[in-house]
């Protein structure tokens, strides 16, 4: 019957011979798991393939949905969490695959004659590779996507002469928008991984055209086995077990829920994926009109060698202990390539540095000369969430004046330290929450480095009438805004929260700081959450606490002294930081944001399965395989 | 080489092959299953959902005419999957007392079109196909297979409230989607 069948294709369509081209082959050497690279990188990109388009039944790539459509994928649909996070740890492992093949092929000389077309479409598929690691690291639109695209493109756009066309043409217009994302999205989805699956075909036909180099060793290559079954069946055990370990990384690794693209949102620090990390760090190494060597130099110069490497290494002789130069460079490149990775890993931004510890917090950067006192009133500054409503320099939120130029206004010491202990000395109006339990000496500090701030206030930066004005709005009106939406990062939440909301909520929202004239008398905690304010669901409880950061709140009692600010409606902060700040606030509460609603199957319940199945088959092949050794041995028994 | 002990020698090649092809067949069947049936469970799984309702709030009843069908458009946030937008609901509200009010919804039960009031003739008509309904909903010609669907109402402080559904077309029972 299959036979008949065969038959009957095999009239009109060449299977047979298809199958044959496929898996007929002798191999020089014979089989070997030296070589499972390239075809364990070639099953992960079919994996990348099917996720990717399973990926779209729910993905739109548009700058208002994109994020929340990825984040519906990965809560609310059944198993979308693992195709996600097969996709992501499978972009990772198509990278460090193609990266290993290569080492392999190098280090046993398989790119020389007549291997050349091999290997040139070999650098190119690496570098179509790396463009979908780039490409694909846009798409989510979470904050890491947002400053890659700008990076990327502002590295374009340091090549001499064209590099403004360049940098225009990748994002559609002067300036990061929806034009970008849908670039870099038919890049990804269609025009790179189409050059992809043509070029791996060629690469292939290639391969089959010439044969495999096989080992380095001249008599080894004598020995020839058949590519069906030994080697498939040594790349597919490969495969299956990188399968495994991809769903292992996705249920308790999954990629990380990083808050939605914000640019306005300046604590965020952006660094690189991994496999870029390396030309991040070169960067540093060149800086000003240098910085186009790292930019484009590096990885044009890079390219070229890789491409023209057949080329000028002609020698026939492939024992890696007979091409030491070929070796060294080899080595060289790889311990630089780790060593730059690890210390771009590793480093501490600029940013981070020049701010302090706690610089991650919006805050002022140091004026050149400053007192000790100032100094640390400066700290104080930062560590009293002051930056939440006042500027300095260009940071800071904006419900309060801008206090830039705060030592040339002419106030007294006296006043400002008044100023500081009971705002409403001076305007009964003020929402500002009195800063007396700071103490005297910390509120000299504080004094003495407002005293210090001498920059002149750019006319647009300063709002000082605000204050007054956003008093008299405060309240719960108004529904819930778009933050709720959007599941925040709880982690960057807590950068935001320590800037912003500790001053007043305590440090981790645990309160204990007082607000004399409300009934409670003191602000409320945030961690535990009054009960009245809390919800297992995700959703209902960031819009219960939605309303309050966006509408701000009066608390009861006569007179209090503190008021919860509207940071929504007075766009102190964004919805994008709003939404990781409930995120935040959330898990201080026992309460994942991004909980799974509808996982399909639990993820650890999935992989519990799933590497029971995995041991069950690798049970019975071991068994298989050691009956068969037993055959081997009847063998040798039978040929004494 | 091959002249000694041929048959044994076939058998062991022959098992190591089997081993080998039927090893490759099994670990991409497994493979292709722990991939494949979240695949298929994901493409699935929404597709079954019950719609989530909610209570909208659409008219004071007194600002409402007695007897006449009146056409309402009402606005109301939608939540579909990850977009959430403002949008306008079409009712068809029949008022016979302050307390009693029905409400249609607009769209035809046979197979899925918006249907009009004909004043001329005082029934509901679809234009599509041709259905009939009185004022009160019952089928009066046409193919449609049941009387016009209704949505569950209620009056708090004056105004009316109505809670938005849609429901199956083409089936004589009236089943939610």
């Amino acid at each position: 019957m299959f036979s008949r069948i065969l038959k009957w294709i095999d009239e009109r369509w060449p299977l047979t011979p298809f199958i044959r081209l496929a898996l007929e082959e002798d191999m020089s050497g014979g089989a070997g798991y030296a070589y499972v690279f390239g075809s364990a990188a070639l099953i992960i990109f079919l994996l990348q393939v099917v996720t990717g388009i399973w990926q779209l039944f729910y993905y739109v790539p548009t700058l208002g949905e994109g994020y929340n459509s990825l984040n519906y994928l990965r809560t609310e649909i059944p198993f979308g969490w693992l195709i996600h996070g097969l996709h992501y740890w499978g972009a990772n492992a198509m990278v460090i695959l193609v990266m290993l093949h290569m080492s392999q092929v190098f280090i046993w000389g398989a790119y020389k004659r007549p291997h050349e077309l091999q290997w040139i479409t070999g650098v190119i598929l690496f570098l179509l590779t790396m463009a979908m690691s780039l490409t694909g690291g846009a798409l989510p639109w979470g904050k890491r996507s947002y400053w890659l695209v700008e990076v990327a493109s502002s590295s374009a756009g340091t090549v001499p002469v064209i590099g403004d066309m360049i940098k225009r043409m990748m994002l559609g217009g002067g300036v990061i928008g929806q034009l970008t994302l849908s670039r870099f999205f038919i890049l990804h989805v269609a025009i790179l991984s189409g050059g992809l699956m043509t070029l791996a075909a060629i690469h292939l036909v290639a391969l089959r055209k010439v044969g495999n180099a096989g080992p380095w060793d001249e008599k080894e290559r004598e020995k020839k086995g058949p590519f069906w079954p030994d080697q498939v069946f040594k790349d597919g055990l490969a495969a299956s077990l990188i399968i495994l370990l991809l769903i292992a990384l996705s249920v308790y690794t999954p990629p990380p829920f990083a808050g939605m693209a914000d640019p306005l949102d300046a604590s965020y620090i952006p660094k690189p994926e991994w496999n870029f990390l390396f030309l991040y760090e070169v960067l540093k190494f060149f800086p000003g009109p240098l910085e186009v060597i790292a930019t484009i130099g590096v990885p044009v110069v890079g390219t070229l060698i890789l491409l023209l490497l057949p080329f000028f290494d002609r020698d026939p002789e492939r024992r890696p202990g007979r091409r030491p130069i070929a070796m060294t460079g080899w080595v060289i490149v790889v311990v630089g390539f780790v060593a730059l990775t690890l210390a771009g890993a590793y480093s501490k931004t600029e940013g981070l540095e020049a701010g302090g510890t706690s610089a991650s917090a919006p805050g002022p950067a140091a004026p050149a000369v400053l007192s000790a006192d100032a100094k640390a009133g400066m700290d104080l500054f930062k560590s009293n969430g002051c930056a939440a409503c006042h500027r300095v320099d260009g940071t800071g939120g904006s419900i309060g004046p801008d206090l830039s130029g705060e030592g040339i206004k002419g106030r007294s010491s006296q006043w400002l330290g008044d100023q500081l202990r009971n705002p409403k000395s001076h305007n009964p109006a003020s929402i500002m929450p009195s800063f007396a339990t700071l103490g005297d000496k910390a509120i000299n500090q504080q004094v003495e480095y407002l005293q210090s701030l001498k920059e002149k206030v750019a006319a647009t930066a300063s709002a000082p009438a605000g204050a007054v004005a956003v008093a008299t709005s405060i309240g719960l009106q108004g529904g819930p805004g778009m933050a709720v939406t959007i599941i925040g990062s709880a982690e960057h939440g807590a950068i935001i929260f320590a800037g912003t909301c500790s001053s007043c909520h305590g440090p981790q929202g645990t309160g204990g700081v007082a607000n004399p004239g409300s009934k409670d008398e003191t602000i409320p905690p945030l961690n535990p959450i009054d009960r009245d304010e809390f919800s297992p669901e995700p959703k209902v409880f960031a819009e219960k606490i939605d309303l309050y950061i966006q509408h701000g709140s009066r608390p009861e009692g006569p007179n209090p002294q503190v008021s919860m600010l509207p940071f929504g409606d007075t766009n102190a902060l964004t919805q994008q930081q709003i939404a990781d700040l409930e995120a935040y606030i959330l898990s201080l509460n026992g309460v994942d944001r991004a909980k799974i609603n509808h996982p399909g199957l639990s993820p650890g319940m999935f992989f519990i399965i799933t590497l029971f199945a995995f041991l069950l088959v690798g049970i019975n092949l071991l068994g298989w395989w050691w009956f068969w050794g037993v055959g081997k041995r009847q063998k040798k028994e039978v040929d004494k | 080489m091959e002249e000694a002990n041929t048959p044994v020698r076939n058998r062991i090649e022959s098992t190591r092959r089997g081993f080998l092809q039927w090893g490759t067949g099994i670990l991409t069947f497994l493979c292709s299953l722990a991939v494949g049936i979240p695949l298929i469970g994901s493409f699935v799984g929404p597709a079954f959902r019950t719609m989530k309702t909610k209570w909208i709030k659409v008219a004071e009843v007194g600002t409402l005419p007695v007897g006449l069908p009146i056409s309402l458009m009402v606005a109301d946030v939608q939540v579909d999957a990850y977009v959430q937008e403002s949008v306008v609901r079409h009712l068809w509200a029949v008022k016979n007392s302050d307390t009693e009010i029905t409400v249609f919804s607009p769209i035809c039960p046979h197979l899925g079109c918006h249907y009009n009031w004909n004043p001329a003739s005082g029934h509901f008509e679809c234009p599509c196909h041709g259905s009939v309904y009185a004022p009160d909903g019952t089928v009066l010609g046409g193919p449609a297979p049941r009387r016009l669907d209704t949505l569950p109402t209620k009056i708090e402080n004056g105004e009316l409230y109505v809670e938005w559904k849609q429901f199956r077309s083409g089936t004589s029972e009236k089943i939610p989607v």
